[in-house]
């Protein structure tokens, strides 16, 4: 599972260097180039309103293809002086409100233009929002049905994946579920563009061979929340069609960018994470996470931002363990437990049967040589004389300070557990934890 | 043909229940929503409490109702729909509790609602998806519970109905049980083939769809008739309020902010002609008691037009956002 930086918020596009050089210094090498940096949905639905241009920053113009691609030329110079290398581009899309649908066509040029900037820096993820403005209710599929398959002949030929992306709708202001929210309607929509688009490049193939993939998803976890969604059931019918997740938080009622976890109310966060990790374990996710955070990172003072920057790598780097979990426990040859407690009885209801611990050890001496859940409590005193190859599964919320006991006994293969985002729970916690 | 009806919450009242019926039918009703939910409220039994309503022997609890069997008798108002106490499973409840909440309160539940002659019970489906893991192990406990009332109600002439749910996470809510309108389909068609009759409905809760985003025209349209009972009432998108429909704006152009044309649209598509029925009464708190009257009006009056609207008696709402 790789692990982007979204430039927005991080960048200033006027003088990149600094963006460029903290993202570099925070220790990702991928970041996702949004051209929404300098041409957002407001700059688009104001293309061509105006003549005079009196705010250059602000209005139009920058939104023609020509003008984009003379505005990244900068940032991939900057990208390549820092070794960063741009695995996913997105390009704009209009205002959930636009009704401009004369603009469709600008951003057909739009995509089509960035596909061949992909080809150009290998770039692998292309994400295209699906067509909205204007078009009718019952005509969304036949709409972006010529759109994408317009754009995927040149998508094949510089061998970039176009990504469509869950999208909201407005409806008065209120933000509903718009394209790409039915997961059952999105992943029929995508086995059809792949299996058509296969079809209009290649009509001779086989037809027995499985479809290139044309076509795949970006999960856009904002989107996914403002619309109350459950990421769960989204993600596993979607499968293995999602090929990058936008981590991201939203506001609490509107539609913001903001570093996961940041966003909560009376100590709980307010966005389904526990879905999202349970959907990806699910289908084995191994895509591309992108830390998407530009309202945060604005928010905060430049001198602050390369503070942030590791922040967010640790947090995808977070969801990364969460989602392989499983691949921590095959790693080792046997484990044990650390703590006798609510965390490994949880250990013990998800993962107790597939990985059998050897025993748990506990530093409450009154549980020694008790049984926990089909354990055997031990001091832990014998984590010392444990087979090569054993992992030691710290489960207590006391990490910290647990590993630095172990370390100071000079034991290795310390791995912590976690049990916020497990597969189930049980309905009941124990009183009192150890 | 299509009805109004209004739940009795907050209108009629166990020491006089024959006023609050003809109050409903002077202001425009001719259904109801019987609020059995309020003899055992949700509240208690989050916190693991509960009254002894439910322990009297059905007989005494029909004599409780007799009066309300009636007032709503003589004022012309039909028992269309009542509500189950909810919730019907607590997570981490005793069995005993939880026994009690099917053995007890369930199965009397039914028998009030043969009790008032009325068709439809709206049961709140399980939430367990958080501790199970999915949503899918969760509807096969709220399909066991739906199989064990499933005779009883049969023998009563009843239909269940699942209702859409939310979850709260935080303070935001997010879809919970039967937010899926193809699976609920599925799931109903499925528990009426193997029953051999319709025993198994929808009640769309408008509130709660619009606080998850759901498209209210595809999920009717989707439902088709397998849509038996409405819960409708408004919010601003963030909390479960129960307010008057087209209470709402987002937008300076302040345009309601609820989608009543699609509302409208899905059920003129699926030709519906049952009971508009609100869950309102948070409303009838809202306003002095003094303007009870005229809100209640008020509200068989967006009734009325919305009936209108869906059978095309008017100039219908047409637009889509």
């Amino acid at each position: 599972m790789n692990i982007l930086y979204s430039s927005s918020g991080i960048v200033d596009y006027r003088h990149p260097v600094q963006g460029f050089r903290d993202m570099a210094n925070a220790g990702l090498r991928q970041i996702l180039l949004d051209i929404s940096m300098f041409c957002s949905d407001n700059d688009l639905e104001n293309y061509s309103k105006y003549t005079k241009i009196k705010s250059p920053d602000r209005v139009s113009p920058i939104c023609t293809p020509q003008a984009l691609l003379q505005r990244v030329e900068p940032l991939l110079e900057q990208c390549r002086r820092h070794s960063l290398s741009v695995d996913c581009l997105r390009i704009p899309h209009l205002p959930w409100d636009s009704k401009r649908t004369e603009l469709n066509p600008v951003l057909e040029q739009i995509a089509e233009s960035a596909i061949d900037l992909c080809g150009r820096i290998g770039c692998r993820y292309l994400i295209v929002p699906p067509l909205f403005a204007g078009i009718e209710k019952g005509q969304e599929w036949q709409a972006n049905r010529g759109y994408y398959l317009r754009l995927a002949k040149t998508a094949q030929e510089q061998h970039v994946t176009l990504l469509l992306e869950n999208q909201c709708r407005s409806y008065n202001g209120h933000l509903l579920r718009g394209n790409c929210t039915d997961a059952a309607e999105t992943a029929e929509w995508i086995d059809r563009l792949n299996a058509e688009a296969a079809k209009q490049l290649h009509p001779s193939d086989n037809i027995f061979a499985e479809p290139a993939t044309t076509f795949g998803l970006c999960l856009d976890t904002g989107i996914c929340t403002l619309c109350g969604q459950n990421m769960q059931e989204f993600i596993t019918t979607l499968g293995n069609r999602i090929k990058t997740v936008i981590l991201r938080d939203s506001g609490r009622h509107t539609e913001s960018s903001l570093l996961s976890f940041t966003s909560a109310y009376q100590g709980q966060s307010l966005t389904d994470w526990l879905g999202l990790i349970r959907g990806l374990r699910e289908i084995h996710f191994d895509g591309s996470l992108i830390l998407y955070f530009a309202d945060t990172a604005a928010a905060f003072s430049p001198l602050l931002r390369p503070q942030l920057l590791p922040l967010a790598k640790s947090v995808a780097e977070y969801f990364k363990w969460q989602v392989e979990i499983e691949d921590l426990l095959k790693k080792y040859d046997s484990i044990v437990l650390f703590g006798a407690g609510n965390m490994c009885r949880n250990y013990m209801k998800c993962y107790g049967e597939q990985y059998p611990p050897l025993f748990t050890c506990d530093n409450n001496r009154t549980v020694w040589g008790t049984e926990f859940c089909g354990l055997e409590v031990k001091p832990p005193a014998v984590l010392q004389d444990l087979p090569d190859n054993c992992g030691i599964f710290i489960c207590n919320i006391y990490y910290r300070e647990i590993e630095q006991q172990l370390r100071d006994m000079g034991v290795g293969n310390i791995e912590f557990f976690n049990d916020e985002y497990m597969p189930s729970f049980h309905f009941d916690r124990l009183p009192v934890d150890n | 043909m299509i009805s109004i009806g209004v739940q009795t919450k907050n209108i009629v009242d166990d020491h006089d229940p024959a006023e609050g019926y003809k109050l409903l039918k002077a202001v425009g009703f001719s259904c109801t929503d019987f609020s059995l939910n309020s003899y055992l409220t949700n509240t208690s039994l989050y916190k693991f409490e509960r009254n002894d309503f439910f322990d009297r022997p059905i007989a005494e609890l029909e004599q409780y109702f007799e009066p309300h069997k009636a007032g709503a008798k003589a004022a012309g108002i039909a028992i269309h729909q009542m509500h189950m106490p909810y919730p019907v499973y607590i997570p981490g409840g005793s069995g005993n509790l939880n026994g009690y909440l099917r053995d007890t309160v369930a199965r009397k539940s039914l028998d009030i609602c043969a009790f008032f002659e009325c068709p439809y019970i709206v049961i709140h489906g399980f939430k367990l998806a958080h501790c199970l893991g999915s949503e899918e192990a969760e509807w096969t406990q709220t399909e066991k519970f739906l199989d064990y009332l499933a005779p009883l109600a049969k023998e009563r002439n009843i239909t269940l109905c699942i209702e859409n749910l939310y979850y709260s996470i935080g303070d935001r809510l997010v879809e919970g049980p039967c937010c899926d309108a193809k699976k609920a389909a599925e799931r109903i068609d499925r528990f009426n083939t193997r029953y051999h009759r319709e025993l198994l409905g929808f009640c769309f809760d408008t509130g709660h769809a619009n606080l998850t985003g759901i498209d209210f025209e595809s999920f009717l349209t989707t439902l088709g008739d397998r849509l038996k009972v409405l819960h409708i009432h408004d919010n601003d998108g963030v909390c479960d309020l129960h307010q008057i429909p087209y209470t709402f704006t987002k937008t300076r152009e302040n345009t309601s902010s609820t989608d009543w044309t699609g509302f409208l649209n899905g059920l003129k598509r699926i030709h519906f002609d049952r009971v508009l029925s609100f869950e309102t009464a948070p409303v009838l708190s809202a306003f002095p008691e003094e303007m009870k009257i005229q809100a209640l009006g008020f509200i068989a009056d967006i009734g009325k037009y919305f009936a209108a609207s869906i059978t095309g008696n008017m100039s219908g709402p047409q637009e889509t956002a």
